[in-house]
């Protein structure tokens, strides 16, 4: 499996320049990866695909939403576990290891399990009594269930820092960097905070997490891991931007899980940032408005989800059993209706309301959607605009936090 | 390998498991939510959450008026206790005269 088949390749054929190549580790052994990737990307170009398992059926997984928001990247990075592949930016000589493995290479047993609980596992239900049986379950299932491994050394404590700008943007995407600019260019503070390592090097300074919005505590919290040492950074602003976008949405179909089922927005954006092309057929699948499109663009092959029987494939997406036969895939992207990614702004006591895609975050004509120890404004996907219209949502967002923070200031 | 339909694939929750949960009287976001751990993985509802509510409207177990996400809460992203507990260290550093 190691190394076949890779999902990715570079467009242009050209070696690279010396120093845009670099080598990383991947289950002790090397793959060659670019300045600028993320590990995942490194990875599905090597045709790495699953990297963990799964909780419960124990199932093979790998990568999906490609954008830091799904959780199943998750892999061990010099010694330590869970740390996002797809967010994480490769550096020389760094070791990726799978996670949430029973033994290294080999058929994993545990894999049994899936076909042990072939219908439901209701865990409300099972082993519960007697209780002897009960108490060999837990244990047995605590074991199994952990995310990954213990660290290889407890994690240094990290560094805590202040900061007090005028204005806090959380997301670095088309509408977040569009305000950061309008709003800096009126003379404004502004940190603009974007979780993708990968993003660095536009307007946005550092790869910074947010991890919670404290209202009580007037507070908002990141973490920032892409230099040495984590550095837990907190804000205290008189404004706070949301412009967190959207985010692909699960389709329901059999076997949507599989190593090589991506998140359609998620491919297209590493495609388009990395210049890669898909090295292995593919298929979109999605309503066709937009399927069709997006297979265009990425030079595949579009499918409408009620066409589609199954995803097929072992350890990863083999073929697709569709209502007119069988064809073969190796890489298959979802596409759905974005749903604006509106956590924060709930954390943060922003009302949402379901759109018929998701739930955007309600906001006045201004685009203010709340009050507290700061004025909550919200732009772009995540208050439900569309993405070709975030960026100058987010410039008229901006345009009245100036207004609202001169007034501030003045009196 | 089974052939599952996926809703949550932190917490391997499947379209099968929740119509289980309805079967049994379970109906809002909440409910599932609680019955079958869904949501409560490392994504920690980023990705299950909307294609819940998107299979719970279409049986029809509530409507799309009133319909809300389950409470967010800290933290969104994954962060270390060894980070949490610097700011705690700091705070007590500065509280101390
Ligand atoms: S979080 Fe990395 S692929 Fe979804």
């Amino acid at each position: 499996m190691f190394g076949a088949d890779p999902l990715l390749r570079a467009r242009d054929t050209a070696p690279l320049a010396a120093e845009r190549r670099l080598t990383i580790l991947y289950d002790d052994r090397p793959i060659a990866a670019t300045r600028d990737d993320t590990v995942t990307a490194a990875l599905l170009r090597a045709g790495v695909v699953a990297t963990s398992r799964s909780l419960k059926y124990r199932r093979p997984r790998g990568p999906f939403c490609l954008q830091g928001d799904c959780g199943t990247c998750l892999v061990r990075i010099d010694g330590v576990p869970n740390r996002r592949a797809c967010t994480t930016a490769v550096r020389e000589g760094m070791r990726v290891e799978p996670q949430n493995r029973v033994l290294s290479g080999g058929p994993d047993p545990t894999a049994l399990v899936d076909r042990m609980f072939a219908s439901n596992l209701d865990h409300h239900h099972f082993m519960v009594r007697p209780k002897l049986v009960n108490r060999v379950m837990q244990e047995v299932a605590r074991n199994l269930a952990g995310l990954g491994t213990l660290p290889d050394r407890p994690a240094a404590p990290a560094r805590c820092e202040e900061h007090h700008p005028d204005v806090v943007v959380i997301g670095g995407g088309r509408s977040g960097r569009a305000a950061a600019s309008r709003l800096r260019a009126a003379g404004l503070d502004v940190a603009c905070l974007e979780r993708r390592e990968h993003d660095l090097g536009t307007a946005v300074a550092h790869a910074h997490a947010v991890f919670g919005v404290y209202p009580a505590e007037g507070l908002v919290a990141a973490m920032d891991t892409a230099g040495d040492g984590d550095v837990l950074r907190t804000y205290r602003a008189a404004h706070v931007l949301l412009a967190t976008g959207a985010r692909e949405v699960m389709t329901p179909l059999r076997n949507n899980d599989l190593p090589g089922v991506l998140a359609a927005r998620g491919l297209a954006e590493l495609l388009a940032r990395t210049g890669d092309v898909l090295a292995c057929p593919t298929v979109v699948i999605g309503p066709p408005s937009l399927a069709r499109p997006l297979a265009a663009t990425l030079g595949a092959d579009a499918l409408a989800p009620d066409e589609v029987r199954a995803i097929l494939g072992g350890g990863r997406v083999e073929a697709i059993a569709t209502s007119s036969g069988k064809r073969e895939a190796g890489c298959v992207a979802l596409a759905s209706p974005a749903a604006p990614a509106s956590e924060l702004a709930r954390q943060a006591g922003a009302q949402v309301q379901w759109n018929g895609d998701g739930f955007a975050v309600v906001r006045d004509a201004d685009g203010r959607c709340g009050a507290g120890p700061w004025t909550l404004w919200a732009c772009g996907e995540v208050a439900g605009t569309t993405a070709q219209d975030a960026a100058d949502d987010g410039e008229r967002v901006a345009a009245a936090i100036v207004a609202a923070h001169r007034q501030g200031t003045i009196r | 390998m089974t052939q599952r339909i996926f809703v949550c694939r932190c917490e391997d929750v499947t379209v099968a498991e929740i119509d289980h949960a309805i079967a049994l009287g379970l109906a809002s976001v909440e409910e599932i939510k609680r019955y079958t751990g869904l949501g409560t993985g490392p994504c920690q509802g980023k990705e299950c959450t909307v294609a819940l509510v998107r299979l719970l409207l279409d049986r029809g177990t509530i409507g799309a008026d009133a319909v809300q996400p389950f409470t967010a809460r800290p933290p969104a992203e994954p962060v270390t206790l060894a980070a949490l507990s610097s700011l705690a260290t700091k705070a007590q550093a500065q509280d101390e005269p």
